[in-house]
């Protein structure tokens, strides 16, 4: 079961492969999938009919089932069973699945675009199918159920060049989806009620939970609001007729076979045990019964063939829907017939009106002429197809119809409702033999006054698909034993004393043979009289259709967002920050006031003084960060107050704390650095004085705010802290005398995990934000680039004036020919270049490079770590880059951001996981204790090779800062006019004039 | 410009720095931690790859001693002098920047005097123009011609000590007749 499954899975996931191997021929292929299926199904299927469909699993006798754990703790599993019921859906599905796929071959061109994608996505639609209906699980009947309306946006989203394809295919994934939410929390409480999940305990334990009242009442009303949506009853009919954008074979099958049926399926699993509910008839007669009436309504007014099919099938369903949702025995029985008789009927015509309008262009049954003339086997298959829809005698159709009326004269026994019901259905079954005909005639009638439409011949294998379907409507029509002894079983599951009626041509003189006729004589009538009767229809007031309401309501929901997005997110970071800051004062503040949360009593100013002279400067830098009017003075001293805190931690113990925050802050001030070269050098938005007031109290009360949070916090403390058996933990399990690193790498290595993944993501989405045009993460070379051609003419010297003899000095002092020091230095333009800055970076670029690497390895027991490492030869590259410009930076990185991102992202994911194979946890860390040559006793802990992954890492994400925000933004300005009006030449930092400095 | 192949011997000063830094960053001289740093070292100085650097062959540490000498004294002096001046002065102070002529072409010797009078309070280096090996130092408290040409002279006699220490075999030959000269 499971393999059949996974075998059709995986064969849509290769399916594109095939596809652009063999072309359209590659639909062969694919249609092999689901009749091998079908075969398999076969095979099973007497095992499967002689089970006793209510034995629980395992049980002797109880239909073929598997249940495999999945996430236990969630009582979820991946649980299947193959009982009768799933067994009629899976002909549907795997029979009508391979002969549509089958068809397809012969209806796509080969140079239709994305054709690949479409077959894996058509391929896969069957195996979602198929896993649906064998779900044995609610969740996971859920996880197919979602993936259906998944793969069936994508599927009638196919012309996605097209809008109202798109249009079409998004309205279908809003309404289903809307519906399976509320299916989901049906069967959430169905499943807590009951206190399993599997769907075949729950059914064999229907009466005792249908008797505890309302909750599950609710609860299978709310799974019925699934059903009703996928299946398209009234009020969500509409999404069906819109989603006839899809292609032919789609529609045939999602929109005929398969998908909505679905929702019927639905209804018949949960009908034995649930049809008692409170709210099961009504909600399934009153919409079934409308959508029926309506559906048939609108058949008859429609031009386009597929149109008259698609509400024809929305008839149908709410038909269907009702027959199902009746219970009791001869209900089951009458309504497994109509379904298959339906699959069968209604894929065929869908198939002939793709032939039709493959080989005509066009489906509009005005302009058709002659069809039928010109192709005789298409038009009888398509007569067979059309007169089991309509209920004509010997077809499947009849007998289906047949039973449906006996079902139903016998609840008309009963009383007025009944009758009401029967009544009904009648009137439902003259207009679908109505629409029926019309449909024949509209499609191959030769018509007076027209030209007879060209018709090429049509080939036999594209024909085949539907003509094997409608040898099935008239075998099983005259000899429909087979098919009744399909749905006896399940009809068994319905407690009940009377016998199940049987399925048969010939069910002997008496009320439903009277209605069979007399629908045919009216619904032949309401044919010959459809001129007048369309006339009639369009002098009725059009009412208010659903669709124009559903726009309605998204229409409404865009304005609402559009007009809470203009409210919140209006661009100003001003704004922004006062929300978030104010927040974040706000709702601690209350928590601390409700709770009465602690302070200390006693306080100390401070450890050492040396603490009060750092705590001094960085006010200072604090105050003149204020006060500073130019953006790269605020930048500098805001660093100051990221060194001070550097050397906050370094006073106080934190040796490991200290060096990253340093290393951090010397990142964030190159990156600041260079992202100010593309603003203006002054602070000109000054807040007027109002604001600045109340920016002022906000910034203090933040402030204040989190200092007694920390306070509380210390004071709150009434257990000891976890962290004191840290360092102990650290050396004995983690291998190391360093607790912070150990913590890093092993006691919280999935912490680290996440957060290293998270600055990946970061990584990417900044050069994804600078590099529009991808990662461009191939490698420049500095060779072949002309000498001072990088990096010119960003200073906006005027080229008379003296700065333009400034500009001649600076090229004449830089211009020698000696040894170079850098790879690229010499590509950068001579007022840029700087001797000293280039001969120091040659000459510690490599201790700096051995240095990180001694931060990481060292990192286990001493100050240092993955990320120090990585923080380390990040500057090391930032000096290389300052010194000789982009083609530098190139040079000095031999691997791309994007492969060490990602390169880094493996080890530390493979280091995780690898301790699975030995036996272990994830993240599990070994302590490895070896003595070789030379080197002697060597201690190597495997969580190193995790903090190598950090570190790799780590030199990504700077190697990505300093490409988007130095190089790319290099390029950018090199290759704009270089006299911008704002661009402020004083936040430039050009290496040339800064020297160095103590 | 292709990459040129460097000999070992002209990396070699450069990887026994690194492998003596890796052993100082370990507090370790033992042979296993060497030999590893090694390693380590010859794969750094491989993957990222710098044009060679071509020392002049000659370090004298004798000169090395007494000049560190003179370099803290000149440290410790100058930085009570700005601090001095700082208080008394301040803002009214007139300061200059002096363009300084170098006797040496190398670039390594010119950014090793560049540092050793940057590192000292009070000068620091603005420009240097490579073809004539000339420094352009901006200078505190700098009042008349005198005062330039007496930083001038300190920056040469830096730039002596350096050549004397490691400059190369021509520069140190002219050193020495400038002395004579004189």
């Amino acid at each position: 079961m499971l393999t059949v499954l996974i075998a059709m899975f995986a064969l849509a996931l290769v399916a594109p492969v095939l596809f652009s191997r063999l072309g359209r021929s590659a639909f062969f292929v694919l249609a092999a999938a689901p009749a091998a299926a079908f075969v398999w199904l076969l095979v099973e299927l007497p095992g499967v009919l002689a089970a006793d469909q209510a034995a629980p699993n395992g049980a002797p006798g109880a239909p073929p089932s598997l249940v495999i754990p999945w996430i236990p703790s969630l009582q979820l599993e991946l649980a299947f069973r193959l009982d009768a019921l799933a067994a009629v859906l899976c002909i549907l599905i795997l029979g009508v699945g391979a002969l549509v796929l089958f068809y397809c071959a012969r209806y796509f061109k080969n140079d239709d675009p994305d054709v690949g994608a479409f077959g894996a996505q058509l391929l896969a639609f069957a195996a979602a199918m198929f896993g649906l209906v064998l779900a044995d699980d609610l969740i996971l009947m859920f996880i197919f159920w979602e993936l259906t309306t998944i793969l069936s946006y994508l599927l009638i989203g196919y012309s996605r060049h097209r809008l109202s394809a798109r249009r079409s295919a998004l309205q279908a994934l809003i309404i289903t989806t809307f519906g399976g939410l509320a299916m989901l929390v049906g069967l959430v409480m169905l499943g807590q009620e009951a206190g399993t999940y599997r769907l075949s305990e729950i059914l064999a334990d229907a009466d005792a939970l249908a008797a505890r009242g309302t909750l599950v009442d609710v609860a299978i009303a709310l799974v019925l609001v699934g059903a009703v949506t996928k299946s398209a009853l009234v009020p969500f009919h509409f999404w069906l007729p819109a989603a006839m954008a899809a292609p032919t074979p789609v529609s045939a099958y999602l929109h005929a076979a398969a998908m909505v049926k679905a929702g019927v399926f639905l209804v018949a699993r949960f009908a034995p045990g649930f049809s008692e509910t409170a709210f099961w008839h009504p909600v399934i007669f009153v919409l079934g019964m409308a959508t029926m009436l309506l559906g048939g309504w609108r058949a008859l007014r429609q031009f386009d063939l597929k149109l008259v099919l698609a509400y024809g099938t929305v008839s149908q369903l709410g038909f269907l829907t009702m027959v199902v949702g009746l219970g009791g025995r001869d209900g089951a029985v009458a309504g497994l017939g109509l379904l298959l008789a339906h699959g069968f009927f209604k894929a065929t015509l869908f198939l002939v009106v793709g032939i039709i309008d493959h080989q005509a262009g066009t489906r509009d049954l005005r302009v058709l002429s002659g069809v039928g003339a010109t192709s005789p086997v298409l038009f009888a298959v398509a007569l067979v197809a059309a007169g089991s829809m309509g209920g004509v005698p010997p077809l499947l159709g009849f007998v289906a119809k047949e039973s449906v009326f006996e079902a139903f004269a016998h609840r008309a026994e009963d009383g007025a409702a009944g009758t009401l019901l029967l009544g009904g259905i009648v009137v439902g079954s003259v207009l679908t033999f109505a629409y029926s005909a019309r449909f024949v005639w509209g499609a191959f009638a030769l018509k007076h006054g027209g030209p007879r439409t060209a018709f090429p011949r049509v080939r036999t294998s594209f024909l085949l698909a539907p003509a094997v379907l409608a040898v099935a409507s008239v075998v099983f029509g005259v000899w429909p034993g087979p098919l009744d002894a399909l749905v006896q079983p399940y009809a068994a599951l319905f407690a009940s004393d009377d016998a199940a009626p049987h399925l048969a041509l010939w069910h002997g003189f008496g009320l439903p043979l009277l209605l069979s006729g007399v629908t045919l004589a009216a619904g032949g009538a309401l044919y010959l009289l459809r001129r007048p009767f369309e006339q009639f229809q369009e002098r009725l007031p059009s009412m208010r259709e659903a669709e124009v309401v559903y726009r309605s309501v998204i229409g409404v929901l865009d304005d609402v967002a559009v007009w809470i997005t203009g409210r919140t997110q209006r661009g100003s970071l001003a704004f922004y920050l006062f929300v978030i800051l104010a927040t974040a004062v706000v709702t601690p503040l209350t928590a601390l006031i409700i709770f009465d949360a602690p302070l200390p009593t006693s306080f100390r100013i401070a450890q050492s003084p040396a603490q009060v002279v750092v705590v001094g400067a960085i006010i200072v830098g604090i105050i003149a960060a204020l006060r500073s009017n130019k953006r790269f003075m605020a930048v500098l001293m805001v660093g100051i107050t990221g060194y001070g805190m550097a050397a906050v931690f370094a006073l106080h113990g934190a040796p490991d704390l200290a060096l990253t925050q340093m290393l951090v802050e010397t990142i964030v001030l190159v990156a600041f650095v260079l992202a100010l070269r593309s603003l203006p050098a002054r602070l000109w938005n000054r807040a007027e004085s109002r604001h600045r007031l109340l920016r002022a109290v906000l910034g203090i009360a933040f402030g204040g705010i989190m200092a007694v949070i920390a306070m509380s916090a210390m004071a709150s403390r009434n257990a000891a802290p976890i962290s004191l058996a840290y360092p102990q933990m650290a050396y004995d399990d983690g291998g190391g005398a360093n607790a912070v690193n150990v913590l890093l790498v092993d006691i919280r290595a999935w912490d680290t995990f996440g957060e290293i993944t998270v600055l990946a993501l970061a990584a990417t989405g900044i050069a994804s934000l600078i590099f529009i045009r991808g990662r461009s993460d191939h490698r420049r070379r500095a060779d072949g680039v002309e000498d001072g051609s990088v990096d010119r003419g960003q200073e906006l010297l005027d080229a008379r004036g003296r700065s333009g003899a400034a500009l001649a000095l600076a090229a004449r002092f830089a211009d020698v020919p000696r040894d170079p020091w850098l790879v690229a230095g010499r590509t950068l333009a001579p007022e840029r270049r700087s001797i000293v800055f280039e001969v120091v970076t040659r000459l510690i670029f490599h201790t700096m490079i051995v240095l990180s690497i001694y931060l990481l390895v060292a990192g286990h027991n001493l100050p240092g770590g993955g990320f120090a490492g990585g923080l380390t030869a990040g500057i090391a590259l930032a000096i290389r880059y300052l010194a000789g410009g982009r083609f530098e930076l190139a040079e000095a990185s031999p691997v791309s951001a994007g492969a060490l991102l990602g390169a880094g992202l493996a080890i530390v994911s493979l280091t995780a996981a690898a301790p699975l194979l030995l036996g272990g946890a994830v993240l599990e860390s070994y302590i490895l204790e070896f003595w070789l040559p030379v080197f002697g006793d060597v201690k190597f802990v495997t969580s190193t090779i995790f903090d190598i992954g950090v570190y790799i890492i780590v030199v990504g994400l700077v190697l990505d800062v300093l490409r988007s925000l130095g190089s790319e933004i290099d390029e950018r300005s090199e290759a704009d006019d270089p006299v911008e009006e704002d661009a402020g030449a004083d936040a430039l930092v050009p290496p040339a004039t800064e020297g160095v400095r103590p | 410009m292709s990459r040129q192949r460097i000999p070992l011997i002209t990396e070699l000063p450069l990887v026994v720095w690194l492998v003596l830094v890796w052993g100082a960053l370990w507090q370790d001289f033992g042979v296993g931690n060497l030999a590893f740093g090694a390693i380590l070292a010859y794969v750094v100085v491989n993957f990222f790859y710098l044009p060679p650097v071509e020392l002049t062959g000659r370090f004298n540490v004798l000169w090395l001693i007494p000049f560190l000498g003179r370099f803290f004294l000149k440290l410790v002096t100058a930085s009570a002098e700005v601090f001095w001046l700082a208080l008394t002065r301040g803002s009214r102070l007139r300061n200059a920047v002096v363009a300084v002529t170098l006797r040496s072409h190398s670039d390594f010797l010119v950014t090793a005097t560049g540092h050793a009078i940057s590192l000292i309070p009070g000068s620091l280096v603005l420009e240097v123009d490579r073809s004539t090996s000339t420094l352009y130092l901006h200078c505190l408290n700098v009042a008349s011609a005198d005062d330039a040409a007496a930083i001038r002279r300190d920056v040469r006699a830096t730039e002596a000590w350096l050549i004397r220490i490691m400059g190369s075999r021509d520069d140190l030959a002219a050193l020495r007749a400038e002395g004579v000269r004189r």
